[in-house]
């Protein structure tokens, strides 16, 4: 990491604004020729306030607030927050909801996976199996929108329980798609472990050994990868996951193929565990009595999103709108280990690596206590707001003068 | 009178002029278009190089900081000619060449070659991260595929005991020099592909690391060249290949279907592979695409071939 401090840098600048990302996040690489030297990561170009929002909306609408904060993962970040109010109104959710919400966050796995296998290809110019991939998303979202109504953001939750039930035919329409969707896995699977030319991106391409892993925090699949063996969906059990727990997946080579293997395979456990779902889907009502002002108290919730575990915590003081909300997501616990995996390696897998922890920079952004000359106090909007003008105006004149 | 006006055809509609210009763009969207339909996707329409090209040639171009400006400008246009040139020997359409003296073989793998150098120029010309990553690999696969890929091509001139075009290609046109020379052949069909810098020889206009590579910095008319003098590079490469390897070129039709079978073939293998690094580049065609050249070579003297 360290350079001789006579010689120039040669800094290769990712982002914000930059085809390999899609959103936005800076990255500075120090090459030597083609190898990078070192790299920082700066993030915060996206922030959006959200965590603050929340604390002028009710508990309702927080819901629907909080599902967008990201556009892949909505119906997990709803699931969270579900989790976590029901935890504190001391309110039990039918079973047949809970079964729904794992099958939707299934669903979505799926379609995440999907979505990044994707992404990855192009970063490695493979853009026929990007296009197949995506292709094949439509799949996924094509059966979401059949239960839902919508693609995207499904808002399957409500406080409570879920919106939506699964009919017969729906089912029937489900286990079609799923059974498409298995055979494109297992030839993906088969695409990404054989193509020899694919495999010389891959193979020993940014190693993670479970105690380098363990070390910066590394956690859902991009750890499973690496053999961590975490899952949230085993450890603390929620939802359906209590009840059918999941088969977790475990590579233990911790390179860029075994990412790719990780995913792939937990699609197929999740087509499988969806076909169990279906067949055992117990009888109750979809939603029970929910109360419009939530006890006083504090309450965390961990789910496995796509990326890995999704955390929040919720304070309410007894009102109608909750007194704090802070949200981690999996990417904050991941993004670190860029910085590490890229020395060493040619800045041409750089944006596989960086890719391969499946970062989703929007979600990620947080402001949370800003420290100046060892002052720490708390800033209401006003302040802020004047820092910010304060601060992008400095820029501007900068940049134009 | 007569003669002057001959030569202005000849240098400005055909076959190096207007003519090679519309054929490339159309070539360059069949191109596009089977890669497309290979991935299920829908392609864009028969005028999108030409609307592309226009629109181009309409903007406005940015002369950035820091550059030479005489070689900015300068570096597509002399790129776009040299390969514009290579027309003048070849028999575009089927027709007979328009031009031609011993050794043109040469002077014409040299002028394809231009396109390249002045890639790389340009690109090390503006201060630009990306243009000098782009440029440096650029260079670096013109040295890594240059070599084996003229010793290729110098197969069917050692069996045709000449190094002028029109005598190779009276030699090749009663010889499919594909069975006789299938090694030779491959080499130079890859090594086109490393020419036009396509899948999997792209590194050095890798988008999801360098943005454009050496083009990063231009914009408008120097842009619009560029992409020009590629396309007609892609062009030039296939009438070589189809009157080398392919039984020669007689009339517009066989000029057609043989330049659309290697095409094809370009396509396929575009769709079917990932981005190689540029360490596996060089190391690819050190490794196999000179070895297999000299073996072709040796073949080639084996069987009596060189005279």
């Amino acid at each position: 990491m360290t350079q001789p401090a006579n010689r120039k840098r040669f800094t290769v600048p990712i982002g914000p604004q930059h085809p390999a990302l899609k959103e936005p996040g800076h990255f500075a690489f120090d090459v030597d020729g083609e190898i990078v030297q070192s790299a920082s990561v700066r993030l915060g170009y996206a922030h959006r306030g959200i965590e603050k929002a929340t604390e002028s909306r009710t508990w309702v609408q927080n819901l629907y607030l909080l599902e967008r904060i990201c556009g892949i993962c909505s119906h997990i970040h709803a699931t969270a927050y579900c989790l976590g109010v029901e935890k504190l109104a001391q309110v039990e959710v039918p079973p047949r909801a809970q079964a729904i919400r794992s099958l939707v966050a299934e669903l979505e796995r799926i379609h995440s996976h999907l979505l990044w296998l994707g992404v990855a290809a192009h970063e490695s110019g493979f853009d026929t199996l990007f296009m197949y991939s995506w292709r094949d998303r439509e799949t996924v979202m094509n059966i979401l929108e059949v239960m839902t109504g919508n693609r995207v953001h499904y808002s399957a939750n409500v406080l409570g329980g879920v919106k939506y039930d699964v009919d017969d035919q729906q089912a029937a329409t489900i286990r079609e798609g799923l059974d498409f969707l298995e055979e494109r896995t297992l030839h993906y699977l088969e695409v990404v472990s054989t193509d020899s030319l694919f495999l010389q991106r891959t193979r020993n391409i940014g190693v993670m050994d479970r105690e380098a892993a363990q070390l910066s925090g590394v956690i859902g699949p991009t750890g499973r990868a690496s053999n961590v063996q975490r899952d949230v969906r085993l450890d603390s059990p929620y939802a359906a996951y209590a009840d059918h727990p999941i088969t977790p997946v475990y590579e233990t080579t911790g390179d860029l193929l075994a990412r790719f293997v990780v995913r792939l395979r937990e699609q197929l456990t999740s087509i499988d565990y969806i076909r169990m779902l279906l067949d055992h889907l117990p009888n109750s009502p979809l939603t029970t009595r929910m109360p419009r002002r939530v006890k006083a108290g504090e309450a965390i919730s961990r789910v496995e999103a796509p990326r890995g575990e999704l955390f929040y915590y919720i304070k309410s003081n007894g009102g109608d709108m909750p007194d704090r909300i802070h949200v981690r997501t999996p990417t904050l616990c991941n993004i670190a280990s860029v910085a590490q995996l890229v020395i060493g390696q040619h800045l041409a897998d750089v944006p596989m690596i960086l890719v391969g922890i499946d970062p989703c920079f929007s979600c990620n952004d947080r402001t949370s206590v800003i420290c100046q000359d060892g002052q720490r106090d708390m800033w209401d909007w006003a302040r802020l707001r004047q820092y910010g003008i304060d601060h992008y105006g400095t820029h501007y004149t900068k940049d134009l003068g | 009178m007569m003669e002057l006006l001959q030569v202005l055809v000849t240098m400005l509609i055909f076959p190096a002029g207007l003519f090679l210009l519309a054929n490339a763009m159309i070539y360059q969207w069949i191109d596009r278009k089977l890669v497309a339909r290979l991935q299920d996707r829908v392609g864009p329409p028969w005028y999108q190089p030409l609307a592309d090209t226009v629109k181009l040639l309409a903007n406005e171009e940015v002369l950035p900081h820091g550059v030479n400006k005489w070689l900015f400008i300068g570096l597509p246009i002399i790129g776009l000619a040299g390969a514009l040139t290579t027309a003048l020997y070849l028999p575009i359409a089927g027709l007979p060449p328009a031009y031609g003296f011993p050794g043109d073989l040469i002077v014409t793998v040299y002028m394809l070659s231009m396109l390249t150098l002045c890639l790389g120029l340009a690109g090390a010309n503006t201060r630009d991260r990306f243009s000098m990553v782009g440029a440096t690999r650029t260079l670096t696969q013109l040295f890594s595929y240059e070599a084996p890929f003229l010793l290729a091509l110098l197969g069917p001139a050692l069996a045709a005991g000449s190094w002028q075009l029109s005598d190779i290609m009276a030699y090749a046109s009663g010889n499919w020099l594909l069975f006789t020379q299938p090694i030779g052949f491959v080499v130079v069909l890859i090594g086109l592909m490393g020419k036009l810098e396509i899948t999997p020889f792209d590194a050095p206009e890798a988008e999801t690391e360098i943005v454009a590579g050496a083009l990063t910095q231009y914009s408008g008319r120097g842009l619009a060249l560029f992409r020009l003098g590629q396309w007609v590079e892609l062009v030039i490469g296939l009438t070589m290949i189809a009157a080398f390897y392919l039984g020669g070129i007689h009339n517009p039709l066989d000029y057609v279907i043989k330049t659309l079978f290697p095409l094809l073939i370009i396509a396929a293998l575009q769709t079917l592979m990932t981005r190689l690094r540029i360490d596996q580049t060089v190391g690819m065609w050190w490794r196999y695409g000179a070895l297999l050249a000299l073996v072709q070579w040796l073949l080639i003297f084996l069987m009596g071939g060189g005279q």
